[in-house]
């Protein structure tokens, strides 16, 4: 199948690539870019592990193509930190001890940047509506959202 | 999960999405959000040679109304819908839908085009083509049983848009372009009522915009769900009323919604309704619950929207 040359911004930088037609965004961000943050969990779109931000959205990228993408702008959790400085959302999600096993750490502090970009000031509900898009196994959830909390109300 | 081998295009236009579906003899699916159709097509229940991705016309995407209608273009996002201000005056019953639909993450990606075009789902079809292999296949991929109900003779999965119960309360239609050209329809007639192949859209037909009746209505959405979050309904309850008219659609519980007509709000029409509703549906078992769970839920879902309707009235 004829690859299709696709250009791409990812966390800043410009990048041009080809891809087959079949593949996902996960998989070019993960097995092309070597940007291994996002995660597979059920690789259909139902549990938020790979979610990235796609155009700003928070994006679940195992059931988007990469050739959909073409011309976009993504943001995957590697891109948060400044340099040697984590972004608050990861400080916080240490301080909290909102992570466990960590698999959905990467989605969750992308889903939650998602929310803070577009909410400065979320309430607890809002929050709370925002990260159910993702599912975690260990946390019981409690401690995510008060890392997320905690951020928002940091930054006011 | 590994994506099979398919070809990629982007149509700006509908001309260019109808002869490109020519160009692969059929064998080609139309790609809107995606939210559904990848998972299929990672599950194999789905074998397209192509897919066409409709997200670069953008006249798709647009909200627009006149004195008669409200009309969506099928590209809008389900978030898209959620926030605007006409859905929220005009069609209470379609924002509470919408807000129930999946989750945020997916509400962003997700389309009403895609939304209501999402095929039927059951516990023994969305699964993998490994898993499916191991029990034989069932109807509705062509196999010669059913896997929830053996011995069914037909298909009896369940058609789960939160979204389409919500709009044909209030007499929605949609338009659809196909190589035979354009065409209005009421929603109601999309559904062919079988699980198999629940739509009646000919091939290459793409629906193009969602036209709902600019007329003030009351009503509301309920679903039942496991979680508060992502999950299909198992069982979905719309209810809405403009002028005298109360019409009330049942969802999830077979392979379309069903729409019934209530004489009024009193408790006999309540009464009327719950009754044909219950010997109506075809809840089979082919979800996570019991189905005498979602078989018994119908009464007490419809009585509690009504009662809670009714009393935002007064």
């Amino acid at each position: 199948m004829e690859k299709i040359r696709i250009t791409v911004t990812v966390n800043g930088d410009r990048v041009e690539t080809d891809v087959a037609p079949s593949q996902t965004l996960l998989e070019m961000l993960r097995d092309t870019l070597e940007l291994t943050g996002a995660k597979e969990g059920c690789g259909l779109g139902a549990c938020g592990a790979c979610t990235v931000l796609l155009d700003g959205k928070p994006t679940r990228s195992c059931i988007v193509l990469a050739a959909e993408v073409d011309g976009a702008e993504v943001v995957t959790v590697e891109g948060l930190a400044q340099g040697e400085h984590l972004h608050p959302l990861q400080e916080s999600f240490m301080e909290k001890g909102a992570v466990q096993c960590g698999f959905c750490t990467p989605g969750m502090i992308v889903t939650a940047k998602g929310l803070l970009d577009r909410n400065k000031n979320p309430s607890k509900e809002q929050i709370i509506t925002s990260m159910s898009s993702n599912l975690c196994r260990c946390t019981g959830y409690k401690k995510i959202i008060e890392a997320v909390e905690a951020t928002a109300s940091s930054r006011e | 999960m590994i994506l099979p081998r398919f070809a990629f295009h982007k149509a700006s236009s509908i001309d260019e999405a109808l002869a490109l579906h020519k160009e692969f003899a059929g064998n080609a699916l139309y790609l809107s959000g995606g939210t559904d159709l990848v998972p299929r097509i990672k599950l194999r229940l789905a074998k397209p040679e192509a897919l066409i991705d409709l997200k670069g016309i953008k006249t798709l995407e647009t909200v627009e109304q006149d004195d008669r209608w409200i009309r969506i273009g099928a590209m809008a996002t389900i978030s898209d819908l959620m926030k605007n201000p006409l859905v929220a005056e005009y069609v209470p019953v379609f924002q509470a839908s919408l807000e129930s639909t999946s989750c945020e993450t997916l509400q962003m990606r997700g389309t009403i085009g895609g939304n209501l075009l999402q095929n039927t789902r059951c516990l023994f079809y969305n699964q993998s083509e490994f898993w499916r292999k191991s029990k034989g296949f069932c109807l509705k991929v062509g196999g010669e049983k059913c896997n929830a109900v053996p011995g069914a003779a037909v298909c009896l999965a369940n058609y789960c848009s939160d979204n389409a119960a919500a709009l044909l309360t209030v007499n929605a239609e949609i338009n659809v372009a196909g190589p035979e050209g354009q065409r209005q329809l009421p929603l109601g007639d999309l559904f062919s009522g079988k699980a198999g192949r629940p739509f009646t859209l000919k091939p290459g037909e793409i629906l193009t915009h969602v036209l709902i009746p600019k007329k003030k209505t009351r009503g509301g959405y309920e679903k039942l769900r496991l979680r508060g979050s992502v999950d299909y309904p198992l069982l979905g309850v719309a209810l809405s009323s403009g002028n005298e008219a109360v019409r009330l659609a049942v969802g999830a519980v077979g392979p379309r919604p069903y729409v019934f007509d209530m004489a009024g709000w009193e408790e006999q029409s309540l009464h009327d309704v719950i009754a044909q509703a219950k010997a109506t549906a075809r809840p089979a078992p082919n979800t996570v619950v019991e189905t005498a769970y979602r078989r018994d839920m119908i009464p007490i879902f419809i009585e509690r929207l009504a009662k809670r309707l009714a009393g935002e009235a007064k």
